[in-house]
């Protein structure tokens, strides 16, 4: 390395040994692979000399805060907490410890029994390691497998994520996921009732809050307020399941007369202003080619029929205006829902805490509304978009390759998840194969397809390209190889037979089957066997998957016997590898 | 591109152009040669607002010693921006080709509320209260009164723009509203009177009909245009309405409770002024006497809406001497207040002409038809002596002077119908007394007189020859361009029954019938899962839209289709439904697909676009009749039978076809675009219904798409749009081009291009 007084840094500590503890001062040296800790009063029994092995991860206090802290955690559970004299002296030694268990960390780590794998020298920081616990505890699929296979002795740690380094990447990178839209589903008003009873259920999910919420900011602000100091939650919802009842009935006078003597009840009742106000605000942001508020600054008629030869305004009623507030148009709910599913989740936060979501909403409208007052970026864009639509297309060139990029943010998942749809749905279009994005920018793919073309124009198709059917077969047959993981196992309409197992030995032929797609991932990716590493690699694997056969075969005879022959078939492409085992010569 | 027509080098902002656009600017050259009117008619999607704005410009250009104005008229104000745009193109093209030779003023032109930049004055509800907002601020008494008592607000960007004086000018451009407001506020000039003063010396004006053929706005705005000017009306199908509108005018029970409220009002301020300046009501009076209703120098922050009867038919003489002295007129109004009260009070429907109206108005309440004639001049004199801003405080008793002045100055073409009640709602006393004007052609008439070309245009005039006889007019060019497609890009279709083969229409008897329903949302649920993008369904009313889309929330059909597109829905509000439509935009615009609800007739037929991926499939679920039982509908029929000869069922079907076709013609833009278009309802597969309909949508419309159902229709949807989706050569095929270039022009030459079409 370059610089070199990293090597040995030396500064002035005290340790401690709780946080409380007024500590020890002392002299702490750290090199590459171990620290020392000198007391300054000799006669101190406080000695400290600890390999950096031994260290798990390290812990600190922020810049700033009373006391600069590093605290070294280690393996077997002990801790030595240091306070430095200053921040500087704490950040380079902080520095210094995170390299050096970087440096050592693994080897640390490693169970000794594994000492003899060569893939020793991989250096794990403590930060790697967190992001696997991580991944671990999120995916208990994968939980099952490493637990399986790693603690089972099959895979080194090492293997078992050297195919999944991709995982780790994303993570890394802390991509966003691939954000699902919400459900263009309308909270339909339609109470379940009972026949004998004069009582009325409302089903109310995490789901169906979000969306009151984001439809409804008036809801929203009267949970803000109510819950809990006024009532509670259970309360809130029984009023406004009320509402909705009331509303459902169409009865606008006895709408009225409970929100007269109850004022909560109103609340809901009532008609919403803050989005009456934010449509006011927004309307500000109309492309100028559709506001048609406009044209009532040019009306100067005042005639009650403006729209030539439409009848009066129809919904002139009976009722007096005190009635006014408490009407609700279906239309207005139907264009505020679409809206709202339209802008999509905005929010990212757990569904289930009522409360911290409709912080959460109320905070991004905020923020959106205040970011709207006057942004000139948006204006310019506007006048870009107008002049871009007025223009008319063919006859002229094109300016822009007309395609937008898919927002898939991993092709992968993206592809797999699809795939259970696209089968069921595949009527005669390709949409999963279509999907794949690849790297390359919208400009240049456009270029080398125009390209592409224009050479075809120019030369000619000498022969037919591929027919389309045949590309058709190929792709799908491409397409199911490549997804043939557990959800196209679970999806797939052909093998819907899972669905009819009982729910034990479904998970069960689940779980072995993602085990054996593991095992054969590794399997292969050790070929050609050229060394011994590889070999015993190869037999313990074998061994591993000779394990599950009977288990397999258990399972197949367990169930009924009208099943057996469907079981059977789905357990074949497992077993397929068995019989491969078996011709092998194990030629080396 | 640049090419010759005759003399004229036309400047075109595209490398090509359609033919039928190159015949229509031949076309238009030579109106505008003749110094005559025309009448053309186009269809949608073939650039015919390009086309107008190159070749005129063009034309103005190719004369400078002799330049003539361009005035440009549009329904709304959204079209207006829209235009703007393509002339702002259009511009920069000239501007790069001929220098700044090329260089034009152009502007458009709208209310106060539209353009005003003061944010105490625009955050004012409606276009009446900003203009008298505008006028507390800018009206010369308070100007004065702010002169001499610091406190007294006014508006800094009109004092700025006051302070300014000549130099308060546009330099050249193209300035849509947005431009003008925040040119306004760069300078801190005030942008409505900048406009308004710059719309005399501009090169091309851009606005609304209104303020041609609305008298009272025309009065003050468009008055001292040139007589060298060439005047458009684009998408001008319904200029018959507008027309009509201009000279209508309505009173209710509110309008004379106002009213009386106003007089009252007047009353007490005239008393104030006699304690305090009498000299100024003298002053008026002997103004009056001198034969001058008006002063001549008002300053236009004073100026109000202009004398609604037409300039020719305003009487040139002194106002009678019974309604100079102010009391002495507020008695009269009052009387007149009281008289129209009476008339309310009617249990039956009455109808009469202006001449019967204005005798018993002269027995019963002694005010001869001179008096009601000058009613709104005196009132106007009277408002500026009293020194009134808050003019929207007053619309009411003005309401009441301009049907006195209407009704004084017209003895034909006009009724006064009086109804007790709303004819659906007869349980409901709501008493309306509405002059309304049958003769289309006495609004337009002055504009006819006044300018050298008129040009009247839309993409549906058919039947071409019924416009120039409702208008009163002689074009000299008088046409019907066909479409030249490259492929069938248009499909329309008449769809008569359902999947169950059961009839489907919006006949009253039909109409709540829950199969029709059924149908009909089946109908489009069949579509929404097969078009792509966005899809634009029209209904024939707001309540009947209302019915059919609860009871499809009812019978779950609603949910189903939202499971493939969202679905946004016109609503009587403006601000909402705005919203809704630009919320339908981004969802066609990032793929996601939507539906748009919309009613025939309503604000988004009239003038929204539902171009390219915004509207690939348009619905038109039965036939838009107007509400027949109108009674000023049956007076507008009786008054074309008598005068024109038009048969009143004649007159419905064209009107009703006229607007299914502007609903479903907003679909199409360019030839690269496609789309298709449903007549759902039984009625359009007779003969004598669909004939009405423009040709370029009959020429498309195969004699096997005339009998659909569902299923068949869904069926042709999909094999279209999986031809339309295939790449095509655009130029044309088989010798017949339908994309010109340059060369292709020159080539051809005038003498034998005329032979193509």
């Amino acid at each position: 390395m370059a610089d070199k007084q990293q090597q040995v840094v030396v500064k002035r500590a005290r340790h401690k040994s709780s946080v409380k503890d007024p500590g020890t001062p002392g002299v702490l040296k750290m090199t590459k692979d171990r620290f020392t800790f000198m007391a300054n009063d000799p006669s101190s029994p406080v000695k400290l000399n600890v390999e950096f092995r031994t260290i798990k991860g390290h812990k600190f206090t922020k810049d700033g805060t009373k006391q600069a802290l590093l605290n070294l955690t280690q393996d077997q559970g002990g801790n030595y907490i240091f306070e430095f004299e200053n921040f500087p002296d704490r950040n380079v030694c902080k520095d210094f410890v995170a390299s050096a268990i970087a440096l050592s960390g693994e080897a640390g780590r490693t169970v000794p029994e594994k000492s003899a794998v060569p893939i020793q020298d991989e250096q794990l920081s403590a930060a790697e390691m967190e992001r696997r616990i991580k991944l671990l505890q999120e995916d208990s699929d994968l939980q099952k497998l490493h637990k399986q296979f790693v603690i089972g002795g099959i895979l080194s740690e090492a293997e078992f994520w050297a195919t999944r380094k991709k995982l780790l990447e994303q993570n890394y990178s802390r991509r966003p996921k691939q954000r699902v839209a919400l459900k263009n589903d309308m909270w339909s008003t339609k109470p379940l009732a009972d026949g004998q009873s004069n009582r009325v259920t409302f089903n109310l999910t995490p789901e169906i809050i979000l969306q009151i919420f984001a439809e409804k900011p008036a809801v929203r602000q009267a949970y803000l307020n109510f819950v809990p100091n006024k009532m509670t939650e259970k309360e809130f919802w029984t009023k406004y399941s009320r509402a909705e009842y009331l509303h459902s009935t169409k009865n606008v006078i006895a709408a009225a007369a409970e929100a007269a003597e109850d004022e909560e009840l109103a609340v809901f009742l009532k008609q919403d202003d803050m989005l009456v106000n934010e449509a006011r605000k927004k309307i500000r942001q109309v492309d100028p080619t559709l506001d048609m508020e406009a044209d009532e600054g040019d009306d100067y008629m005042h005639l009650p029929i403006q729209d030539h030869g439409l009848p009066r305004n129809d919904n002139k009623d009976v009722l007096d205006s005190q009635y006014e507030p408490y009407r609700r148009s279906f239309s207005q709910h139907l264009n505020q829902h679409a809206a709202v599913v339209l802008q999509g989740r905005v929010i990212d936060v757990e569904l289930g805490d009522t409360r911290s979501v409709a912080e959460a909403l109320a905070r991004t409208k905020h923020a959106e509304l205040a970011k709207d007052a006057s942004d000139v970026y948006l204006d310019k864009e506007r006048l870009e978009r107008i002049s871009r639509m007025t223009e008319i297309e063919d006859l002229q060139a094109p300016r822009d390759p007309a395609v937008a990029p898919l927002s898939i943010k991993d092709p992968r998942d993206y592809f797999d998840s699809q795939q259970a749809n696209a089968f069921s749905t595949l009527g005669d279009t390709v949409s999963g194969a279509k999907q794949l994005k690849c790297s390359v920018s919208t400009r240049e793919a456009y270029c080398s397809l125009k390209e592409c073309i224009s050479e075809i124009k120019f030369q000619g198709l000498t022969e037919p390209t591929i027919n389309s059917e045949v590309a058709f077969k190929v792709l799908n047959g491409l397409a199911q190889n490549i997804s043939s993981n557990k959800y196209h196992l679970g999806r797939n309409p052909n093998e819907s037979i899972l669905d009819s197992l009982p729910k034990i030995t479904r998970e069960e032929l689940l779980l072995h089957w993602s085990s054996i797609q593991e095992l054969l991932k590794h399997f292969w990716s050790s070929y050609p066997i050229t060394t011994k590493y590889l070999l015993t690699k190869a037999t313990k694997l074998k061994d591993a998957m000779s394990q599950i056969y009977p288990k397999l075969q258990e399972i197949k005879e367990s169930v009924q016997s009208d099943l057996r022959h469907q079981v059977s078939l789905l357990v074949q492409p497992m077993l397929q590898v068995d019989v491969l085992f078996g011709n092998d010569k194990w030629s080396f | 591109m640049k090419f010759q027509i005759e003399d004229v080098t036309v400047y075109f902002p595209y490398d090509n152009i359609y033919p039928e656009q190159y015949a229509y600017m031949v076309e238009l050259k030579r109106a505008l040669d003749a110094k005559g009117h025309c009448l053309l008619e186009m269809p949608t999607g073939t650039g015919k607002t390009i086309a107008l704005l190159s070749l005129i410009t063009s034309y103005a250009l190719s004369k400078p010693s002799n330049p003539i104005k361009f005035i440009y008229c549009t329904r709304t104000v959204h079209e207006m921006e829209k235009t703007l745009s393509e002339l702002k193109l259009l511009h920069n093209y000239q501007l790069q080709h001929l220098g700044p030779a090329a260089k034009i003023l152009a502007l458009g032109l709208s209310s106060r509320k539209n353009l005003c930049i003061n944010p105490t004055v625009v955050s004012a509800e409606n276009r009446d209260s900003v203009d008298a907002a505008c006028r507390k601020l800018t009206a010369s008494w308070v100007r004065e009164l702010a002169a001499e008592n610091p406190r007294i607000p006014t508006c800094s960007f009109f004092e700025n723009y006051e302070k300014s004086a000549s130099e308060a000018i546009l330099p050249p451009g193209v300035y849509t509203l947005q431009d003008l407001r925040a040119y306004g506020k760069l300078k801190g000039w005030c942008p409505y009177f900048l406009a308004r003063h710059m719309v005399q010396l501009a090169n091309v004006v851009v606005y609304s009909y209104q303020y041609l053929l609305d008298p009272k706005v025309a009065g003050i705005i468009s008055k001292e245009m040139q007589r060298e000017s060439v005047v458009v009306f684009d998408e001008a199908h319904n200029i018959d309405n507008v027309c009509i509108e201009a000279l209508s005018v309505s009173v209710r029970m509110q309008t004379l409770e106002g009213a009386t409220r106003n007089i009252n009002r007047m009353s007490q301020e005239i008393d104030r002024f006699k304690a305090t300046d009498a000299g100024r009501l003298r002053a008026e009076y002997n103004r009056l006497v001198e034969g001058l209703a008006l002063r001549g120098d008002l300053p236009a922050s004073d100026a109000w809406l202009a004398n609604p009867a037409l300039p020719n038919d305003i009487l040139k003489e002194a106002v009678p001497g019974n309604i100079r002295r102010a009391e002495h007129f507020l008695s009269v109004l009052r009387r007149l207040v009281q008289y129209i009260r009476g008339r309310l009070q009617t249990e039956n429907v009455e109808k009469e002409g202006p001449v019967a109206f204005v005798a018993s108005v002269n027995t019963q309440a002694g005010i001869d038809q001179k008096m009601l004639r000058f009613c709104y001049d005196r009132l106007h004199s009277l408002m500026l002596t009293l020194e009134i801003s808050d003019t929207d405080e007053f619309l009411h008793i003005q309401t009441i002077c301009d049907f006195a002045t209407l009704v004084g100055t017209y003895t034909r073409g006009f009724s006064i119908i009086i109804e007790p009640f709303d004819e659906r709602m007869p349980h409901i006393p709501d008493p309306v007394l509405q002059l309304c004007c049958h003769d289309a052609s006495l609004a337009i008439k002055p504009v006819f007189e006044r300018f050298q070309s008129v040009v009247i245009t839309s993409g549906t005039l058919s039947p071409i020859d019924l416009y120039p006889r409702l208008l009163n007019f002689n074009p000299v060019v008088s046409r019907s361009f066909t479409m030249s497609l490259t492929r069938d890009c248009i499909c329309p279709m008449v769809l008569t029954r359902g999947s169950d083969q059961l009839p489907v229409s919006t006949k009253y008897d039909l109409r709540s019938d829950p199969g029709v329903e059924k149908n009909y949302g089946k109908l489009l649920l069949e579509m929404v899962s097969v078009v792509p993008d966005g899809i634009v369904c029209f209904f024939v009313s707001y309540s009947y839209m209302d019915g059919i889309v609860n009871s499809w929330h009812e019978t779950g059909l609603l949910k189903e289709i939202m499971q493939h597109k969202l679905v946004f829905i016109e609503t009587q509000d403006v601000v909402e439904t705005t919203l809704a439509l630009d919320n339908y935009r981004k969802a066609c615009d990032c793929g996601r697909g939507a539906v748009f609800f919309s009613v025939a007739r309503g604000k988004v037929a009239e003038g929204i676009d539902f171009d390219r991926h915004y509207g690939r499939l348009v619905i038109m679920f039965g036939v838009p009749f107007q509400y027949t039982l109108s009674r000023i509908l049956l007076a507008r029929l009786e008054y074309l039978r008598d005068t024109f000869q038009i048969k009143e069922g004649d007159f419905l079907t064209f009107d009703a076809l006229r607007q299914a076709a502007q609903c479903v013609g907003r679909v199409i833009r360019s030839k690269a675009d496609y789309g298709m278009m449903i007549f759902a309802d039984k009625r359009y597969s007779r003969h004598d219904k669909r004939s009405k309909l423009p040709g370029w949508i009959l020429s498309h419309l195969r004699d096997a798409h005339l009998n659909l159902s569902t299923d068949m229709a869904a069926h042709i949807a999909r094999e279209f749009l999986r031809k339309m989706a295939q790449p095509y050569d655009k130029t044309g095929v088989m010798g017949k081009k339908t994309l010109l270039s340059e060369a292709d022009l020159e080539k051809m030459g005038n003498s034998n291009l005329g032979e193509m079409f």
